[in-house]
């Protein structure tokens, strides 16, 4: 890095537009699917800036729209989202000399993708310069990207025809994000219990099977620890 | 309004995960146990999201139906390819050739 400019935002805008590719069919597959749902469509296009993590967007609606109860999808939500503390608390090493007002805009427009690119672009927490404008420019990027296709998608929803069964779109984003998250052992089998758990418990009312799945796998992935970890 | 609150709440609670440890870096240190269990966080509640859905789309366990294939090959799209957008673009005509084929 030494003998390297300091990056500025469009480097990371540069380092991020091979993942805003991929991130812009899911973007429309939200939009579509929260036009389809039974549920208050304004509040689902507007979670996009609301909320602004599309797994958990995806979550709510699914929830909401097939007679979930309102604290599974809010749970539920939280439960997909709780990953970023992990990123939070990475990205706090980077940004302690920081305003926290700055800290603050930074919090909000944190992805996993945000997180992923900055932190190749900087692995030394002792050596951030530039990192600010860089982060901004993979963080708008993409913010940019979910923003537009989620409102694209959401306009089109009812002009597609349910022959094309865009419906499948939804458990191949969240297989797509499963297939990323497993890393280890203990990964693997808090899935296979998650998934299992869930199978079996999917006919409870309020989708309350979500939760058991979820809390099942956690526990699961934490007792293997001490066998393959 | 039970959408907007959910929402509304959701935002809430996303942005304070999101900077929790942003701003309390240096005061708070993150507590070892909860460390340990966010990384299976995500593997358990995306499996518990995505299993019944591929397996039991109509609400009944069906390892024949088509979306078991499909799903097969719009996972091994997103490994190859570590893209979200990969698994749809492959899945999906993955999933009109079965139906068009049975």
């Amino acid at each position: 890095m030494t003998t390297k400019a300091r990056p500025t935002w469009k480097d990371g805008l540069r380092d991020v537009s091979p993942v805003i590719i991929g991130l812009a069919p899911f973007g429309l597959i939200f939009g579509v699917t929260a036009a389809a749902a039974d549920v208050d469509q304004l509040a689902a296009w507007a979670s996009s800036f609301i909320v602004f993590a599309g797994a958990s967007q995806l979550a709510i609606v699914e929830v909401m729209g097939t007679g979930g109860a309102a604290i599974t999808a809010l749970f539920t939500a939280i439960v997909i989202n709780s990953r970023h503390l992990m990123y939070s608390a990475d990205m706090g090493r980077y940004t302690s000399d920081l305003p926290i007002g700055l800290r603050a805009r930074m919090a909000y427009i944190l992805t996993d993708q945000a997180y992923a690119v900055t932190g190749t672009r900087f692995p030394d927490p002792n050596h951030t310069e530039g990192l600010p404008s860089y982060y901004f420019g993979v963080a708008l990027g993409l913010w940019t990207t979910w923003q537009i296709t989620t409102t694209a998608g959401f306009l089109l929803g009812q002009a597609i025809p349910p022959e094309w069964r865009l419906e499948f779109a939804v458990p191949m984003v969240f297989l797509a994000l499963l297939v990323f998250s497993v890393k280890s052992i203990p990964g693997v089998l808090a899935a296979v219990v998650g998934g299992t758990v869930a199978l079996a418990t999917m006919h409870l009312d309020y989708q309350l099977g979500l939760m058991c799945g979820a809390a099942a796998g956690v526990l699961a992935g934490l007792m293997s620890e001490r066998w393959f970890v | 309004m039970t959408m907007w609150i959910v929402v509304v709440l959701a935002g809430i609670a996303t942005f304070s995960m999101r900077f929790a440890f942003i701003a309390l870096f240096g005061l708070v240190a993150v507590p070892p146990l909860l460390e340990r269990a966010l990384r299976y966080v995500a593997p358990a509640v995306l499996a518990a999201l995505t299993v019944p859905a591929i397996m039991a789309p109509d609400n009944a366990l069906d390892l024949t139906n088509p979306f078991v294939p499909a799903a097969v090959i719009g996972g091994l799209a997103a490994w190859f390819t570590k893209s979200i957008g990969a698994a749809i673009i492959v899945g999906l005509p993955a999933l009109w050739l079965i139906l068009w084929l049975t």
